[in-house]
C-alpha cells in the first residue's frame, strides 16, 4: 500500500487540478488558491458563479499558501500544467494533454463526482455546512449527556455563538423533552438514506457521554483513506443530510432548526450589497449611493455585479441594455473566454467593464 | 474558619478527600487575608488553593491567567463540575457579550472571574470590579512577571499597578517554577512576606530521570518510536517543532500498534479539543505535542513524558516532566540528546527579539504617527512579527517614549514624550539584548544540566531551590544508575483491533441511548 501521506498528496492535486482547469488562460494560478481556502472576496465568490465551482469553495479551508505552492510545483514538474503570461506580471497557466489524462483518470478512480455533484444542484448549502455541522454537533452532545442524566459536560464546539444557539433552543423544558424524545429517530432517518460508508464517517465524529469524537485525521487512518477524501465524502454526508431537511422540513421538525436562518430575502448576497440593493430600488445612482454609504465607486459596482448574480428580479436595463447583454455574451462564447479585458478589446471599447461583468453575471444566473 | 470546615468543604465541592502537600497552609494564609506566594509542583493542585477561598470570601476572587486557552478550558471545567459561578473575561469576547458580563458581575452573579492581564488595565473592568468588591486576586503562572524568569509576560508587570486600583485586596500569586531570583522579584512586587512564601520542593520522588545519547536523528527517531512502544503508558513525548512532532505520530499510527496522535498549535481549536479530550478519557497511549500541549492538563495517570528535543530551560523541563505520575504511582522522563539538537535554539533565539534595525525603525513610525497606529501596518511598516509589537511598546512606554499607551482589538493610541529617535531606540535594544542574554543564560543552564555526571536529580533540585534533593521511591536517575525495564509494560499487550462491523442503529443508539431520567434538567 502507499503510504497514506503520498496518497494525500495525489489526492488533493488531482482535487486541485480538476477544480483549476476551468481557470486555464483566465484567472491567475492563484485564484483558484483562494476558492479553495473560502476567501470572502467580491472577486473570488463571483469565480465561483462564473466557472461554476461551488463544490470547491471553502472545501481546504486550513490549506496553507505554501502548501498550495508545493502542490503547483508539483503540478508543473510532472508536467501537467504550465504556466503561461496573463496580462502584465500576471501568471496563468494551461492543461497539458497528460494532466487532462491524469486527472480523468484519477476523478474516475475515487469516484470524486459523486460526492461533489450535489453542491452544484444546491449551492446554497455550502455557505451553511459548518454552522449546520457545528450546531448539530453540540446538540448531539448535550442531547447524548442529558439522556444519560449527565447534564455537565466539557462542549467539544467552542465557538461561543453556537453555544448560545443551542442552549437558547433546550432553554425551555417542553422543548427541550421534544429534542430529547425525538432526535434519535430524525437523526436515524436521516443519516439511513446515506451510503453505508458515508455513515460511519459523521457518526463518529460525533462526542457524547460514552464517546469522544474522532478527527478527520483519525478517521482517515482507520478507513485507510486520504483524509482530504474523508474529508469530501463527509461533506457530502452532511450536505445530504442538510438537503433532506430543508426539502421535507415536516419530516424533520427539530433538525430543520438547525439549518441557519436564511438572510432576509432567501439572499446569500453579504448585507452590505443588500443595503445597496435597497437603495438601488429607490432608483438612487451609484455616485449617490456610494456617497450616502461611504464605500468606493467600485464597492458599489461590485454589488450590483453580486446582485446581478443573486436577484434574478433585479432589472439590470439602466446599466445595461439587452443588445448589449445580448453582445457579450456572444463575444464570450467566440473566444472562449470570461476574461475582460480580451471581451472588451473584442468589442473596441465599446462597453465598461462593468456592463462585461454584468453581462457575465446575468448570463450565469440563467443557466 | 476550622481546618475541619475547610476539609468539608474540599470533600463536598471538590470531591478531594484530603489536602495536598501546601495547599492548607496557603488556604489558611489566604483567609486571614495575608498576600501569599504558592510554589506548588506542577499538579500540586494549584487551582484548589484560590478556588476554595471563592466560595468562602464575601467579594469576587479574580485570576489572571496568560492563556485565553487555559481560561476558557478552567471555566467550562468548572461549570461541568458545578462547584462556583465562574466566567472570564479576555479579548475573545465581543463588546457586547463584555458589557453583559460586567452587568451579570455587578448582580452578584459570579464568585471566580477568569481574565487576561491585559483586560485588567482596562480603567472600566478594573472600576467594576472595584465596585462589586474583590476579596482576592489570584495571579496564576505569577513567573511571568519575572523578566529574567523563562516565560516574561510585558503584561503581567503591569499587574502591582492593577492590584492598587481594585484597593489593594489580598494578593495570591502561584506558579510551579521559580528560582530564588523569580521568587524574590514576585514578593518585592507584590508586597508577599518571606514568611507567606509556601514552597514545596521541586523534587518529585516516583519520578525517575533518564538521558539517552544518540548520534544521529535517524537513530533518535529509532528509539523514541521503540520506546513509545515499549514503556508503559500513557504517555506524551514532547518536540520542539510541529513537523517533528506531525512525523513522529504519523510513523506512530501508520505502524497501527498504538493510539498516537498528534497535538501543535497549527491544528484547529476543534481538533485540538478533541485529542485532549481523547487522552483525558484514555483513549489515546501516546500524544506527540510541542510545548503547546499540556498546561492545565489534569491526568493523574501519565506515566511517562519523552524529550525528542531538549526545551530551551530547566523551569520548562521541570513544568513538562512534572506532568508524569500525579497519582503518585512511578514515572519515567526520558531525555533523547543529539549533539545537534541545540541548534534548534540558536535559530529560536535568533529570531525573537528584534534587532537594533527593527527597533529603530518601530521607534520611527511611533514618532511620525499622529499618536496612533494599527497594529498590522505597523508590524508590515517595520518588518516585525506581530508577537513582538506588545513588548516593544511596553519598553518604549518604561524608557519614556510615549505615556498613556492604551491597545484596542488592534490599533495602539499612545502619547508622543520625546523625538530622540536614535537614543530611544538604543534603550530599548539594550533591554532587548538583556532579555535575550537571560534566556541563552537558562540555555546554558540547562545544557550545563544535559552535561551532569552525578546525579540529575541532585542537579535539578539544586537549580531551584538551591539544596540537592535525594528522595526517591523506584529509580532515580541514568547517572545513579537506571533499568528502564521497569517502567516497561509487562507483558507487552498490542491492541488488537476489532474489526469494524458498521451498524447505525447500535452506533447511534450508544450516543443517544433511551432517556435514563425523567427529570427536567437545567442546562447550565
Amino acid at each position: 500500500m502507499e503510504r497514506l501521506s503520498e496518497q494525500e498528496n495525489l489526492f488533493v492535486q488531482m482535487i486541485a487540478l480538476n477544480g483549476m482547469k476551468s481557470l486555464a488562460n483566465e484567472r491567475t494560478l492563484q485564484a483558484f488558491y483562494h476558492i479553495l481556502r473560502g476567501r470572502r472576496a467580491n472577486q473570488t465568490l463571483q469565480d465561483v458563479h462564473l466557472f461554476r465551482l461551488y463544490p470547491y469553495y471553502r472545501l481546504f479551508p486550513h490549506l496553507l499558501r505554501e502548501q498550495w505552492e508545493e502542490i503547483l510545483q508539483q503540478l508543473i514538474g510532472q508536467g501537467y500544467i504550465r504556466e503561461k503570461d496573463l496580462d502584465r506580471n500576471k501568471t496563468t497557466f494551461v492543461l497539458t494533454d497528460e494532466g487532462e489524462k491524469w486527472v480523468s483518470q484519477g476523478w474516475t478512480t475515487y469516484g470524486v463526482d459523486q460526492w461533489l455533484g450535489l453542491f452544484h444542484q444546491h449551492p446554497w448549502v455550502n455557505g451553511h455546512l459548518q454552522t449546520f455541522w457545528l450546531r448539530l454537533h453540540l446538540m448531539v452532545q448535550t442531547l447524548s449527556c442529558l439522556l444519560e442524566g449527565n447534564p455537565s459536560f466539557y462542549p467539544v464546539v467552542q465557538d461561543r455563538q453556537i453555544q448560545s444557539f443551542v442552549k437558547s433552543q433546550l432553554h425551555d423544558p417542553t422543548h427541550r423533552k421534544r429534542w430529547m424524545d425525538g432526535v434519535f429517530a430524525e437523526l436515524y432517518k436521516a443519516l439511513e438514506v446515506l451510503p453505508s460508508d458515508i455513515q460511519p464517517l459523521l457518526v463518529k465524529q460525533f462526542s457524547g457521554a460514552h464517546q469522544t469524537a474522532l478527527t478527520m485525521q483519525q478517521l482517515a487512518y482507520q478507513e485507510k483513506l486520504p483524509p482530504s477524501l474523508i474529508r469530501v465524502k463527509w461533506r457530502f454526508g452532511v450536505a445530504s443530510v442538510m438537503i433532506q431537511v430543508k426539502e421535507t422540513p415536516d419530516l424533520y421538525p427539530l433538525l430543520a432548526a438547525l439549518l441557519p436562518e436564511e438572510q432576509s430575502g432567501g439572499s446569500q448576497m453579504s448585507s452590505s450589497a443588500q443595503e445597496t440593493y435597497r437603495l438601488l430600488q429607490k432608483q438612487i445612482p451609484i455616485e449617490k449611493i456610494a456617497q450616502i454609504r461611504g464605500i468606493t465607486r467600485n464597492t458599489v459596482e461590485d454589488h450590483l455585479v453580486d446582485i446581478a448574480f443573486h436577484e434574478p428580479a433585479w432589472d439590470a436595463s439602466p446599466y445595461l441594455t439587452d443588445e448589449a447583454r445580448r453582445q457579450i455574451l456572444e463575444t464570450s462564447a467566440r473566444l472562449h473566454t470570461r476574461r475582460l479585458r480580451l471581451i472588451r478589446e473584442a468589442l473596441d471599447d465599446r462597453y465598461s467593464y462593468l456592463q462585461i461583468r454584468l453581462a457575465l453575471a446575468i448570463g450565469e444566473a440563467r443557466r | 474558619m476550622s481546618m475541619d470546615k475547610l476539609e468539608q468543604m474540599l470533600s463536598s465541592h471538590f470531591g478531594y478527600s484530603g489536602f495536598r502537600g501546601g495547599q492548607k497552609e496557603i488556604v489558611q494564609k489566604i483567609m486571614q487575608g495575608k498576600n501569599v506566594l504558592g510554589i506548588l509542583a506542577t499538579g500540586g493542585g494549584k487551582s484548589i488553593t484560590y478556588q476554595l477561598p471563592a466560595l468562602l470570601l464575601p467579594g469576587v476572587t479574580v485570576v489572571v491567567s496568560p492563556l485565553i486557552s487555559l481560561m476558557v478550558d478552567q471555566v467550562q471545567r468548572i461549570r461541568q463540575r458545578r462547584t462556583i459561578s465562574a466566567a472570564y473575561i479576555n479579548s475573545a469576547l465581543d463588546p457586547t457579550e463584555t458589557r453583559k458580563l460586567l452587568t451579570e458581575i455587578d448582580q452578584g452573579r459570579y464568585r471566580l472571574i477568569y481574565i487576561s492581564p491585559e483586560k485588567l488595565q482596562q480603567a472600566t473592568i478594573l472600576q467594576r470590579l472595584k465596585r462589586r468588591g474583590v476579596s482576592l486576586l489570584a495571579i496564576d503562572e505569577a513567573h511571568c512577571i519575572s523578566q529574567w524568569g523563562h516565560d516574561f509576560r510585558v503584561d503581567y508587570l503591569r499587574l502591582p499597578d492593577a492590584v492598587q486600583q481594585l484597593g489593594n485586596p489580598p494578593v495570591l500569586a502561584v506558579t510551579a517554577t521559580a528560582t530564588q531570583h523569580v521568587r524574590t522579584e514576585i514578593c518585592r512586587l507584590f508586597h508577599i512576606d518571606e514568611a507567606d512564601v509556601i514552597a514545596q520542593s521541586v523534587n518529585r520522588p516516583n519520578i525517575a530521570f533518564d538521558l539517552i545519547e544518540v548520534s544521529s536523528e535517524a537513530q533518535k527517531r529509532e528509539h523514541v518510536l521503540e520506546a513509545v512502544k515499549s514503556l508503559q503508558g500513557p504517555g506524551i513525548v514532547y518536540g520542539r517543532t510541529r513537523q517533528t512532532v506531525d512525523q513522529l505520530a504519523f510513523a506512530c499510527m501508520e505502524e497501527g500498534v498504538l493510539r498516537a496522535q498528534a497535538y501543535h498549535a497549527g491544528m484547529s481549536a476543534m481538533e485540538r479539543v478533541l485529542i485532549q479530550e481523547q487522552f483525558l478519557s484514555g483513549e489515546l497511549d501516546v500524544i506527540f505535542a510541542t510545548n503547546a500541549f499540556g498546561m492545565g492538563i489534569d491526568k493523574p495517570d501519565i506515566r511517562y513524558v519523552l524529550h525528542y528535543h531538549f526545551p530551551g530551560s530547566l523551569e520548562e523541563y521541570a513544568q513538562e516532566v512534572g506532568r508524569i505520575g500525579r497519582d503518585g504511582k512511578p514515572g519515567y522522563a526520558g531525555l533523547y540528546l543529539n549533539p545537534e539538537d541545540a541548534a534548534i535554539h540558536q535559530y529560536m533565539l535568533a529570531n525573537e527579539y528584534p534587532v537594533y534595525e527593527e527597533v529603530f525603525r518601530f521607534v520611527q513610525l511611533l514618532a511620525t504617527s499622529s499618536g496612533h497606529i494599527s497594529a498590522l501596518e505597523l508590524a508590515a511598516m517595520a518588518g516585525l512579527p506581530d508577537e513582538s509589537l506588545d513588548m516593544l511598546f511596553f519598553y518604549a512606554e518604561q524608557h519614556g517614549l510615549v505615556s498613556q499607551l492604551t491597545k484596542t482589538k488592534d490599533q495602539y493610541r499612545y502619547r508622543l514624550e520625546k523625538v530622540d529617535v536614535s537614543g530611544a531606540a538604543m534603550q530599548i535594544s539594550r533591554t532587548l539584548e538583556e532579555l535575550k542574554r537571560t534566556r541563552k543564560n537558562k540555555l546554558m543552564q540547562m545544557k550545563s544540566w544535559l552535561h551532569e555526571k552525578d546525579c540529575l536529580r541532585q542537579a535539578l533540585s539544586f537549580y531551584f531551590e538551591g539544596q540537592r534533593a535525594t528522595e526517591y521511591t523506584a529509580q532515580c536517575c541514568s547517572c545513579c544508575g537506571l533499568d528502564r525495564s521497569f517502567y516497561e509494560q509487562q507483558p507487552f499487550t498490542q491492541i488488537q483491533k476489532k474489526p469494524d462491523h458498521w451498524d447505525l442503529h447500535g452506533a447511534l443508539r450508544r450516543l443517544l441511548p433511551v432517556r435514563k431520567e425523567k427529570e427536567a434538567i437545567t442546562i447550565e
